[in-house]
């Protein structure tokens, strides 16, 4: 008797949850209620699973159509200022040097503008789909600085921007630093960009228990506290630079990797203090 | 699909003349695996909000539903081993079991109801707070920011439905702070654990996914 009614109540169980109407009846210590618990757990899972997939095509869908968005824009000017060029040159001797050379540096940049977009989508889809690992060891957070810094500075150099290292020798981290590296090119690219010529980038690090923070530092406008969750974001752009160059990816995949190696990055809300500040937390240990 | 669900939620103390209104219509939902932080000042209704979705107090009018369960239809027992199933805390005053060791405090909550311990699980969640060294000592023996790692792996051992968190740092200084809230959003992401806390510090906040302010007893 007591046995058909537990089947019972197990059958029960089934049913409900294949009609995805399955609620706890009982909160006691008895095994049956046990049970309910992580058959409800269960369920929760799956749901999750689910949802999860669906989340992960959807990103699929508007990350595709974010890149064809992305590259029309290059696209175009290289086509219209290719037809300005092939006008202007098919006037022979009248032809005006001057516009040939306007046309032909535009089209450039636009090109280098498509190629860093290109460039970044193929590291970014290969290392969401793991095709690239990142593989976390210890390193030293100095030389990652370091190498870091030699790869902007040309571009520093050119708007009479300098880039201060306040080293911490001792100081070891768990991160890939191929990949790190990457990371903080991109951030230290981005703190050139917003700061105005003639102005300074600071980078140092401190060490926590469980984490190694490097702060990058800029005069640059810094983000506002709106603007705090969304930096991170997919082709975000700051709202007074969306005429600027860049495409807004870059500290997206720095997120990604710092994320790939159990890290995370906060940004410095730019009402607490003057200038842009982001931080990059690393684990001390795998 | 939200894990936790506030409805209208409304706490009255007193009445005519002295009627406090603590909470006044909040509605609330958080997804699963999210991280959400509800700042307000003191007296702002915070932490008579954190009381309600816990279920440690019970509203005016209004209802919680955690995981598609009505927590006002819940009675004693039935109250709190719901609690004990579902809802991890983190304190700030760490709230750790001084007698036992670093382990027993972690795994209690799975070995008060009575369930087999899933050692795979449980030995990542030590791994990633960094907790490996310490489990066979007592809590005193530990510096605050090492008790508040426990109780977030404490929290964080039994897979509740949600962990609630309130002013997890306010004991700590800022350095040991920025630690464990750090990992209290890289736990949230690894394991997919919904997390809600409580603070009155907007930097504190911004580690969360996505912030709730809360005024007067009002969301705003």
């Amino acid at each position: 008797m007591f046995e058909n009614k537990t089947i019972a109540k197990l059958e029960q169980m089934l049913d409900d949850a294949i009609d995805g109407k399955f609620v706890e009846t009982d909160y006691d210590e008895s095994r049956l209620s046990r049970l309910e618990s992580k058959w409800k757990d269960f369920l929760g899972s799956s749901v999750l699973s689910n949802e999860n997939l669906e989340k992960e095509r959807k990103r699929l869908e508007t990350f595709i159509s974010d890149i064809s968005h992305q590259t029309k824009t290059p696209m175009t000017n290289i086509k219209m200022y290719t037809e300005l060029l092939l006008e202007e040159t098919s006037r022979d001797s009248e032809a005006s040097i001057e516009k040939i050379q306007k046309y032909a540096h535009e089209i450039s940049k636009q090109n280098s503008r498509l190629e860093f977009l290109i460039d970044s989508l193929t590291k970014l889809s290969r290392l969401e789909n793991g095709i690239l690992a990142v593989e976390a060891r210890e390193e030293e957070v100095d030389k990652l600085i370091t190498t870091s810094i030699a790869a902007v500075s040309a571009k520093a150099s050119l708007k009479n921007i300098k880039i201060s290292h306040k080293k911490f020798p001792s100081l070891k981290a768990f991160f890939d630093l191929k990949w790190t590296n990457e990371a903080l090119i991109n951030i230290l690219d981005n703190a050139v960009k917003y700061t105005p010529d003639g102005g300074s980038v600071e980078v140092f690090s401190e060490k926590f228990e469980m984490y190694s923070a490097i702060h990058v530092v800029d005069d640059g406008p810094g983000i506002s506290e709106e603007e705090m969750a969304k930096v991170f974001g997919r082709f975000y752009r700051g709202s007074d630079f969306q005429q600027d160059e860049g495409v807004g990816i870059g500290l997206y995949l720095t997120r990604e990797i710092i994320e790939k190696e159990d890290g995370y990055i906060k940004a410095v809300a730019n009402n607490k203090r003057s200038g842009g500040e982001l931080i990059v937390y690393l684990r001390n240990k795998s | 699909m939200s894990i936790l669900l506030a409805k209208d939620l409304k706490k009255y103390y007193g009445e005519d003349d002295t009627l406090v209104k603590a909470l006044d219509g909040v509605s609330l939902s958080v997804e699963r695996g999210e991280f959400v932080s509800i700042i307000g000042t003191s007296g702002s209704g915070k932490s008579t909000l954190l009381n309600m979705l816990g279920g440690l107090d019970n509203p005016t009018s209004g209802n919680v539903i955690i995981d598609d369960k009505d927590i006002s239809e819940l009675k004693g027992d039935e109250l709190c081993i719901f609690r004990r199933r579902k809802i991890g805390f983190i304190f700030q005053s760490f709230n750790l079991v001084p007698s036992i060791s670093v382990y027993d405090n972690i795994v209690l909550p799975i070995k008060l109801d009575g369930k087999s311990v899933d050692e795979d699980y449980i030995e990542n969640v030590i791994d990633t707070l960094g907790l490996n060294e310490k489990l066979k000592v007592l809590p005193s023996k530990l510096s605050g920011g090492q008790q508040q790692r426990v109780a977030i792996a404490r929290a964080l051992s039994s897979k509740p439905a949600i962990i609630l968190a309130d002013e997890p740092t306010g004991n700590l200084d800022s350095k040991t702070s920025q630690d464990v809230l750090g990992l209290l959003k890289t736990t949230s992401k690894k394991f997919n654990q919904t997390i809600v806390m409580i603070t009155h510090n907007e930097e504190i906040a911004q580690m969360a996914d996505r912030i709730v302010h809360i005024e007067d007893g009002c969301i705003v």
